[in-house]
């Protein structure tokens, strides 16, 4: 750091080397005249000894800051006082790089916190997740890779491989600290879970092994540091103090450590329960020594040494011979031949999870993340494309300047090295703002995603991390910028600029011109992205989800999570039903078990009893609703009747009677024969009796997302121990005052029970589109970014090409040619550039029109009137921006063109 | 500069010694007997051995010529001449004087 | 024209600055007054390479500098040795102790051969 303060106090430094230099020159002229010597001759005889003063202070200079140094920041300040001197080229650069960087950097950084980052654990370098590859025979409660909890604790004792494993299922309670319950996101966890991590506890104690050693053993809570900060203000007494979990109490035993937030960042805790506790975090729900029932993630830590590969094929010999005893077991399900021995030929397989297990990186939002930060990828492309072009631009005009350093005896290198300067300088002012203006767009950006989930987990503050990226990144991009120009000074021939102008000019000329039409290629690909966007959001739009959403508003209610038997429960929702419905300005209200457009469905197959009993080849999905909710939604019916009243079993008495299909599934299972009167069950395997009988077929309907098109299948609600459900009501008044409404209906019901998702179906169907909304929206910001920067290049160069020919056209002008001709011939260079960026850019959209082929509804990547759309855009902008000057060269006075120069 | 010219002076004294006194060698023998004699103390790298060879022949201090070594391998063989010799004597006297001289400063106390 | 002088090399110029330092402090004419006077001019530094030198050693923290009044009653920087500098005069005096005896022994080695 020494060169720093020479560097600050170089000014006295040279001071006082002056002064020492006089001092030794004045003292030896003066012993030279005592000597004898003449004043002059001292003189002289002085300065030669001292072998030229200069000289002698450059050497100190040199000890004082290094050379490299030294011309660094010599090339630093001329870059800055040339661009403080041409303020719009500055702006401009500058502009394009924090466009495209800022962007880049935005996008990592969710890239970053969704699908990068290493859990804040001991070791997440061995964390693996076990998966079951194989038919479990087991019934399923939530999404990817589920286990049951028993497995669990079989493979904990598989020691050789791990030294600790762990599951956990993440779920939803509502929490209770002295106050009315509110719903909180919670992690069910195995005793092990905090120390097979590694985190050790800010507050207090966490859940260890004796919370979960039989069930029931454990009614305490963790909370989580975040939790704890917001909701109860960091207060320190708050181990010991009593709460209510789904109205049962329980204990918190202490506080997480500060950033550690679970492990899936797409389903943030606000605490943990011991999974003994499971019966009463999820009320209704007996199964947790079940080994046939599957709800949990497991994760294990390989031991110190082991390779996941050695531990998978270790593990085999056990889990077959797991298997084989399973199936001997009395409570192992009757299944079909086929099935048993699917089960038997199942295998375990473990995968690296240092991320933890993430429902957002295995859901839809991995994908279009990857896609935007690949077009952030092109955008920053572009952006130093254009910065290349503008380098050229004013190279031609900083040529003379150049040539003059050069012939003072400046080095090509060292030219070479100012013009890569003046790039890096650039780039990194345009990281800087970059980084600047990258919380903004990183807070769009979460707004995008499913809001209730990962928005509380994901940030928008730069870190450490990030920086780390956006450096190197605009390091990169001011290389890349710079290089072109810095090549082309390096090559360009000491005299040329200033005596021949035509060669060198000509040469910059054809390499602006392949800059642009780079960039329009480019450009085209991100237009032609953005319009298949466009146009999935506009179709799924238009299609909708198959019935009327206007005036129509939800809500759900989980009594069970309040302490209610299921009996009371389904008292409960049918009173507030009743009182909906009484309520003036209330339509209509209807009842669904599970709530349509959330990315989530009840799936099974189904056994039908037709002619010959059959089986679905596939999941069928299920739903039960209470009479009247068809013609709420104004969902048509086909065939048949909607449910009675009596239709429904008494509250307690188990087993279906009546069931209703949709179109969908009569075209696919029972095409050809009537729907009504035949019978069906739920299930696949031999012992299913099929004996519910369907009464009626509907339209089809979305019901897990927009997209989808399925086989449905309904049950009466209020059958087989549905006790809680999501309220379909359709009102008159504005959603405000039927929010009100509800919010006191439920409140005169029972003034504890939270109301969960109250808001309109609009609304809903909008969530359900979010990530087609941040695709659409994001690819059409980031492709009207792109074509900005590709028509200031375009304009750019034409007018320099312009510049170059005025005397050419001016003497065609004079000969006779007409206006139009002179235009044409700038346009001819346009028209050029387009066909070749086109011609290069669109097999390049067709090749990553593949790739995005998943996220695009109602329309192929290769769609003809897509792709001619954008290129007919692209091409018009392009033509619009070349006309100016074009239009200009046609203006020009051929009297005033030939005396130029 | 100091630097490379003194390193330069010393390294041609050292050469043009060695091959006083133990007549004609090449370079790879050159490099040795002078790690050898100095007791290890000095070690001649490649880089700057051949550079001064090929600088000593071209101020015609020390004339070389291909021959067949004791391992059957073709060398270029250097051997010190008259001006070299004359050199030598003349670079051997300044560096007594110098050294001389520093030894003087560093007595002073 | 005097015959040229034998260089002297970086180190060894370093070593015989702070040798006449670490007697008492002088300013960059009086180091190189004394240097020709003690070695009886054998040793005459290039003042083009004695000045970069010294605020070489300065800038190591061998050397401290401070401007006070000289003989002449004129301002100089005198320069004087700090206690890393005596370590370092030290170390290049055994290096230089090794390096001429090395040369020695060579050219001794002649007389024997």
């Amino acid at each position: 750091m020494r060169w720093l303060l020479n560097w600050l106090r170089r000014r006295s430094m040279e001071r006082d080397l002056d002064r020492e230099l006089s001092y030794h020159t004045d003292r030896r002229v003066s012993d030279l005249m005592a000597a004898g010597f003449s004043q002059q001759d001292a003189r002289r005889q002085a300065r030669l000894e001292l072998g030229g003063w200069m000289q002698v202070q450059e050497e100190v200079r040199d000890v004082w800051l290094t050379r490299w140094l030294r011309d660094f920041i010599y090339d630093l300040r001329f870059s800055l006082r040339s661009f403080l001197r041409s303020p719009s080229f500055t702006i401009t650069a500058v502009l394009s790089l924090a466009v495209g960087i800022g962007a880049t950097t935005a996008i990592y950084s969710l890239v970053n916190q969704v699908l990068l980052s290493e859990l804040p654990v001991r070791h997440p370098d061995r964390l693996v997740l076990v998966d079951w590859k194989g038919d479990q025979a087991a019934n399923g409660f939530g999404s990817y890779n589920l286990m049951s909890y028993p497995i669990c604790r079989d493979l904990q004792l598989q020691d050789r491989f791990f030294d600790g494993v762990l599951c956990r299922a993440a779920t939803t309670v509502n929490l209770a600290i002295g106050e009315e319950p509110k719903p909180v996101g919670a992690e069910l966890i195995s005793g092990s879970y905090f120390s097979v991590l590694g985190v050790s506890p800010a507050l207090g104690r966490l859940v260890d092994a004796a919370d979960d050693e039989r069930p029931g053993a454990g009614p305490v809570v963790v909370l989580a540091y975040d939790f704890w900060e917001a909701q109860l203000g960091g207060a320190a007494d708050v181990v010991g103090r009593k709460v209510l979990i789904n109205q049962s109490p329980m204990t918190i035993i202490g506080v997480a450590a500060r950033g550690f937030r679970g492990i899936d960042v797409g389903q943030v805790p606000s605490i943990w329960i011991p999974a003994s506790m499971s019966a009463q975090a999820n009320p209704g729900f007996k199964d947790q020594l079940d080994r046939r029932t599957r709800w949990m993630q497991i994760l294990a830590s390989l031991r110190p040494g082991m390779t996941l590969t050695q531990a998978q094929a270790g593990l085999q010999p056990w889990f077959k011979g797991m298997l084989d005893e399973d199936t001997r077991r009395p409570e192992f399900p009757r299944i079909t031949a086929e099935r048993r021995q699917q089960f038997l030929s199942s295998s375990l397989t473990l995968t690296p999870a240092p991320q933890g297990h993430s429902v957002l990186q295995r859901s839809r939002t991995s994908q279009p993340l990857w896609v935007l930060f690949a077009a952030t990828g092109v955008l920053l492309g572009l952006a130093c494309l254009n910065v290349a072009g503008l380098f050229l631009a004013r190279g031609s005009a900083r040529e003379r300047e150049f040539s003059t350093r050069l012939a003072l005896g400046a080095s090509r290198g060292r030219i070479s090295r100012q013009t890569l300067t003046d790039a890096t300088l650039l780039s990194v002012t345009g990281g800087l703002v970059g980084i600047a203006l990258a919380p903004l767009v990183i807070k769009t950006l979460i707004a995008f995603l499913p809001r209730d989930t990962a928005a509380n987990a994901l940030t928008a503050s730069i870190d450490l991390r990030l920086l780390l990226f956006t450096f190197p990144v605009s390091a990169a991009a001011g290389v890349v910028s710079g290089l072109a120009p810095a090549i082309r000074t390096s090559r360009g021939s000491l005299i040329s600029p200033l005596r021949e102008r035509a060669g060198a000019t000509l040469r910059g000329a054809r390499l602006r011109k392949a800059i642009v039409t780079l960039q329009i290629a480019f450009t085209l690909v991100l237009v032609i992205g953005a319009a298949l966007f466009a146009r999935t959001l506009a179709g799924l739009i238009a299609k909708g989800p198959g019935f009327a959403t206007s005036s129509l508003v939800e809500f759900s209610i989980d009594p069970r999570r309040n302490g209610y038997s299921p009996v009371e429960a389904s008292r409960l929702v049918r009173r507030i039903d009743s009182e909906i419905r009484a309520t003036p300005g209330i339509d209509a209200s209807a009842l669904m078990r599970f709530q349509l457009l959330t990315g989530g469905s009840w799936n099974n197959p189904l056994t039908i009893q037709a002619d010959k009993r059959i089986t679905t080849d596939r999941d069928v999905h299920l739903n039960s609703v209470s009479p009247g909710f068809f013609s709420t939604l104004g969902i048509g019916l086909v065939a048949g009747r909607d449910f009675t009243e009596r239709d429904s079993r008494p509250v307690g008495e188990s087993g279906r009677r009546s069931a209703i299909v949709n179109e969908a599934f009569a075209s696919r299972y029972l095409a050809g024969r009537n729907p009504i009167g035949l019978r069906i069950g739920e299930g696949s395997g031999p012992d299913v009796t099929a004996d519910i009988e369907v009464v009626g077929v509907v339209k089809d309907i979305s019901y897990r997302g927009i997209r989808e098109e399925s086989e449905q299948a309904y049950f009466p609600i209020f059958e087989g121990g549905d006790s809680g459900g999501s309220f379909y009501v359709k009102s008159r008044g504005n959603p405000e005052s039927t929010f009100r409404l509800i919010r006191e209906i439920v409140r005169k019901a029972d003034p504890a029970m939270p109301v969960n998702a109250l808001r309109t179906v609009d609304d809903q169907v909008n969530r359900s589109l979010n990530t087609e909304r941040m695709l659409a929206t994001l690819s059409g910001g980031f492709s009207t970014l792109a074509l900005l920067l590709s028509l200031v290049g375009l304009y750019g160069v034409m007018s320099f090409v312009v510049t170059q020919r005025t005397r050419e056209i001016g003497v065609r002008l004079a000969l006779g040619a007409t206006t139009g001709s002179a235009i044409w011939l700038v346009l001819r260079d346009a028209i050029m550039m387009i066909a070749a960026g086109a011609a290069i850019g669109l097999p390049c959209a067709g090749a990553l029109g593949r790739l995005v082929e998943s996220q695009l509804f109602g329309v192929t990547p290769t769609d003809p009137l897509t792709i001619a759309a954008a290129t007919l855009l692209l091409t018009v902008a392009a033509l619009g921006a070349a006309l100016i000057p074009a239009y200009r060269a046609s203006s020009v006075n051929p009297v005033d063109a030939l005396r130029f120069d | 500069m100091a630097n490379s010219n003194s390193a330069q002076t010393a390294l041609d004294m050292l050469i043009l010694t060695i091959l006083s006194r133990r007549g004609a060698s090449h370079g790879y023998g050159i490099a040795n007997a002078i790690q050898e004699v100095s007791e290890e103390a000095l070690r001649v790298e490649e880089g700057s051995l051949y550079p001064a060879l090929h600088r000593m022949e071209e101020a015609s201090w020390i004339t070389a010529e291909w021959a067949v070594t004791e391992n059957k391998r073709r060398a270029r063989m250097y051997r010190i001449n008259r001006a070299g010799t004359k050199q030598l004597e003349a670079e051997k006297e300044k560096w007594s004087t110098f050294s001389a001289g520093v030894a003087r400063v560093l007595r002073m106390a | 024209m005097p015959s040229p002088r034998f260089p002297i090399p970086q180190g060894t110029l370093d070593m015989l600055i702070l040798q006449i330092l670490s007697l008492e402090p002088a300013h960059g004419y009086g180091v190189a007054q004394r240097l020709e006077q003690v070695s009886q001019s054998v040793v005459q530094v290039n003042q083009g390479s004695l000045y970069p030198a010294l605020h070489r050693l300065e800038q190591k923290n061998w050397l401290r500098a401070e401007w006070k009044q000289s003989e002449t009653g004129r301002e100089a920087k005198f320069y004087s040795l700090t206690a890393s500098g005596r370590k370092q005069l030290a170390e290049e005096r055994n290096s230089w102790a090794r390096l001429a005896g090395a040369v020695q022994l060579i050219f001794d080695e002649g007389g024997k051969s």
